[in-house]
């Protein structure tokens, strides 16, 4: 198991080197006018230079890169070429809101799918039949369509809920899930829809295995067939998906976050490459990368626990 | 039934730790009144921007005003008429060839650190200003020095005259902020200014909310009409609809595409121009593209495009046709210019073949993707392909198309520009050295304009303004389209007046409906 872990930790930090590098490059390539941007239309093309040097634009980019390596590694991120913020600072504010909605949003996915997927593999008849054209309706709508539907009906006709805004967790509870009501509907129907498939297939892929047969004929209760053996063999498959919406959400949250004006990672994202702020863009990326690799290790781990073999691939 | 312990943690993988990991992930910051109508003593504005410093050397007009007003008191204040009246300035005079401004200030008045307001602290603020690197620097440009001559009077001199100076003294150049703040370090997140609301930091959520709270001291109580105001920054403009529609904000600036549901929804609605848009022509002496030199191809650009469609099919309607660059608010408008060019494709090949471009000709022109509706770039493209010319659409990134145009890779472009005063404006699109300017051409009758109203007296500055106007109509150094309206709501318990030249109104322009 520790050289599974050490395995994973190691794939992790090399992903995290190459996908922030490969960025960084990419980003000088697509580079924008961004001293222009930052001082106006009205700026003088000395003043441009100026701003240019101060910004190290003028330097080789293997220079810059290095600078930039050197600070992340001693977790300096620098500052935002248009705020003057601290990149770090940015990202914290940022940071718990979206993680508030992807993981609020993942948690009520894994619950409801799992319920529905191993009902419906179960049970079979009407459930069975009804999941599948509720799947077929949630993955087939696109979450803004959603979100605008839920807005009408529940912020601006009935007036339950806020149409847009967040409210942090510390000191407002009740105000914080609130707020994310909406946003958190939006973004679990079509993750709902897709999970509770693939939990409803691997639980009867389990189901019709030979020792859940053999189980069966030696007498033990259904009930304790299905919690005790079967959702552990179906477990795997359902947490491999949570994990793929959890990286798809993370990416695709910037829709939602615009939708319900939630001030997140994915506007500050948006935000930084339409004005070509590197540093907080580059360090919006190294934190989601971060964060992929921590989930996918969580998942790996989990997956391995519950799986001996998978430790061993 | 009993699980193995094992079993049990299984089953709550997937969930628990997301869970619990989701509820430490919460903000440090106090709560907001997310979903609240204002009752009386809050006006709550969804912003179309969020603020990008509270640091005024960082200052800039338009939208980023609704953040500084709150907390700091400027120079002088612009009545919605755009008058300038007396703010921390009691007095102002210029000598008699404009070139030294003395300004004579308040002495009641104290920032919210107690420190008082002095001489030396206009000076750090506007010296900080003119030299650092913020987005309106550039407006200040003029200034020779600026000088404290005692603890109330601060003398500005001038390399130049610059009709301007004022206005800017009454918008973004102007806030004052605590000098003791600014060497504190820390004033781009904690601004500490003489202005009638301070910042709550404890209702505070940076990109969300920003809570301002009545200054208990202010000088002037008249300014300070409700308890609280609450700005929430919403960019996304359907989320504003949105907002406005549920009773999350009492005022909004919405868009001609998401006016109707706001007007039927019982809203009060306020429409008034502060940009025009259409086409700056900018290679007038044919450096890139020959035939654009012709006059008669300029105007033959002019009369070809369908203005009142392209407003009603882009617009929806909101707005005037236009063919002058001048503004309703400034001296050098002239209403008979809003139809110099009508609709005319006979006439602009008839223009084309009469300069030697029957067979008409090609120019390329930037485009955006998400930025450029595509029934503007359609239009436009049909236009003057119907008289001969072809447009080559290059497509650019947000960030490269301004500075695409003002450093001269474009012969012509579509653009959206705000409307100030004849000087402000004669700089930004019409002098050597404008902005938008790129090939520097100019002509002899253009300067002498120009010089007079930078240097001659009001009625001067005014006459030659109107001249101005008149001559770069004529010789088509653009080919303006319409005046689009801003388009700003309030809800039934709020009223506001909209500010000239700007594109949303002044905090001090708010008041409950009585």
């Amino acid at each position: 198991m520790f050289s599974f872990i050490v395995r994973r930790i190691v794939s992790g930090v090399v992903a995290l080197f190459v996908v922030s590098s490969l960025t960084f490059f990419l980003l000088y390539f697509s580079a924008t006018s961004v001293a222009r941007n930052i001082l106006g239309e009205s700026a003088t093309q000395a003043q441009v230079h100026q701003k240019e040097i101060e910004l190290g634009l003028d330097q080789p980019l293997v220079g810059r890169y290095l600078h930039w390596l050197g600070g992340v590694l001693h977790g300096d991120f620098g500052v935002s070429w248009f705020t003057s913020r601290s990149v770090v600072g940015s990202i914290f504010d940022r940071l718990p809101v979206t993680l508030s909605l992807v993981l609020v949003t993942i948690a009520i996915v894994a619950i409801v799918a799992t319920l529905v997927g191993v009902a419906a593999a179960v049970r079979r008849g009407w459930i069975d039949r009804l999941l599948q054209i509720v799947s077929i309706a949630g993955s087939a709508i696109p979450q803004f369509v959603i979100a605008i539907i839920v807005v009408t009906i529940f912020a601006i006709k009935l007036h339950w809920l806020p149409a847009t805004g967040y409210v942090p967790l510390g000191g407002n509870p009740g105000g914080w899930a609130v707020s994310l009501v909406l946003p958190v509907v939006a973004l679990a129907i079509s993750a709902v829809a897709s999970t509770a498939q693939q939990v409803r297939s691997a639980t009867i892929n389990v189901l019709s295995k030979d020792y859940v047969r053999t189980l069966r004929s030696r007498g033990l209760a259904p009930r304790e067939i299905l919690f005790r053996h079967v959702l552990r063999g179906a477990a795997p498959a359902g947490m491999t998906v949570l994990s793929l919406q959890f990286i798809v959400m993370l990416g695709g949250v910037v829709v939602i976050e615009q939708i319900f004006a939630l001030p997140g990672m994915g506007f500050l994202a948006l935000q930084s490459t339409i004005q070509g702020d590197m540093p907080v863009l580059m360090g919006v990326v190294v934190y989601i990368v971060l964060i992929v690799v921590i989930v996918n290790l969580l998942v790996d781990l989990a997956v391995g626990w519950l799986n001996p073999k998978a430790r061993v691939s | 039934m009993k699980l193995r312990p094992r079993v049990a943690l299984a089953a709550i993988v997937t969930t628990a730790a997301l869970v619990l990991t989701g509820c430490s992930a919460g903000g440090s910051d106090g709560s907001t009144n997310t979903g609240k109508t204002a009752t009386g003593g809050t006006l709550t504005i969804g912003t179309l921007v969020d603020v990008k410093s509270f640091d005024p050397a960082q200052s800039h007009i338009g939208h980023y005003l609704q953040f500084d007003q709150p907390v700091y008191d400027s120079l002088l204040r612009r009545k919605p008429d755009g008058t300038l009246i007396p703010m921390l300035a009691k007095k102002w005079s210029y000598n008699a060839d404009k070139t030294v401004l003395t300004l004579n200030l308040r002495d009641d008045v104290t920032f919210t650190d107690g420190t008082k307001l002095d001489a030396d602290a206009v000076k750090v603020n506007l010296d900080r200003f003119r030299t650092g690197n913020g987005p309106d620097a550039s407006t200040l440009a003029q200034i020779e020095s600026v000088d404290a001559k005692d603890a109330t009077t601060v003398v500005i001199t001038l390399k130049a005259p610059d009709p301007a100076l004022l206005d800017y003294l009454g918008n973004a150049d102007g806030f004052i902020a605590s000098p003791k703040a600014i060497d504190g370090g820390k004033i781009d997140t904690a601004p500490v200014g003489s202005g009638p609301y301070t910042l709550d930091a404890s209702a505070t959520v940076a990109g969300s909310t920003y809570t301002f709270v009545k200054n208990p001291k202010y000088w002037d109580p008249s300014l300070q009409v409700y308890d609280k105001i609450v700005l929430k920054p919403i960019l996304d403009t359907t989320a504003m609809l949105n907002a406005l529609l549920s009773g999350q904000v009492n005022a909004a600036l919405l868009t001609a595409k998401t006016e109707a549901q706001a007007k039927s929804g019982g809203f009060t609605e306020y429409r008034y121009p502060t940009d025009w848009q259409g086409l700056l022509i900018f290679d007038r002496d044919g450096k890139m593209v020959p035939a654009l030199a012709n006059v008669k191809v300029r105007q033959a650009i002019n009369y070809a495009i369908d203005k009142k469609t392209l407003l009603k099919q882009v617009g929806q309607g909101l707005g005037t046709v236009t063919n002058q660059v001048f503004g309703p608010t400034t001296a050098a408008y002239d209403k008979s210019l809003d139809n110099s060019y009508p609709y005319d494709p006979a006439k602009a090949k008839k223009l084309l073949a009469e300069a030697g471009y029957s067979d008409g000709f090609s120019v390329s022109m930037p485009t955006v993707s998400g930025f450029f509706d595509p029934a503007l770039t359609a239009g436009i493209g049909q236009n003057l392909a119907d008289v001969g010319i072809t447009v080559n659409w290059v497509n650019v990134a947000g960030a490269d198309f301004i500075s695409g145009m003002v450093q001269g890779k474009f012969a012509m472009s579509w653009f959206s520009l705000f409307q100030g005063s004849p000087w402000v404006a004669a700089n930004q699109i019409i002098t050597p050295n404008a902005t938008y300017n790129p090939f520097h051409t100019t002509d002899p009758k253009v300067e002498s304009m120009v010089d007079t109203i930078q240097k001659g007296s009001e009625a001067d500055q005014a006459k030659a303004a109107k001249q101005l106007n008149d001559y770069v109509t004529a010789q088509a150094w653009f080919a303006p389209f319409y005046r689009p309206d801003q388009i700003f709501f309030t809800d039934k318990n709020t009223t506001t007046t909209p500010q000239a030249q700007q594109a949303i109104p002044s905090i001090y322009s708010y008041a409950p409906k009585k």
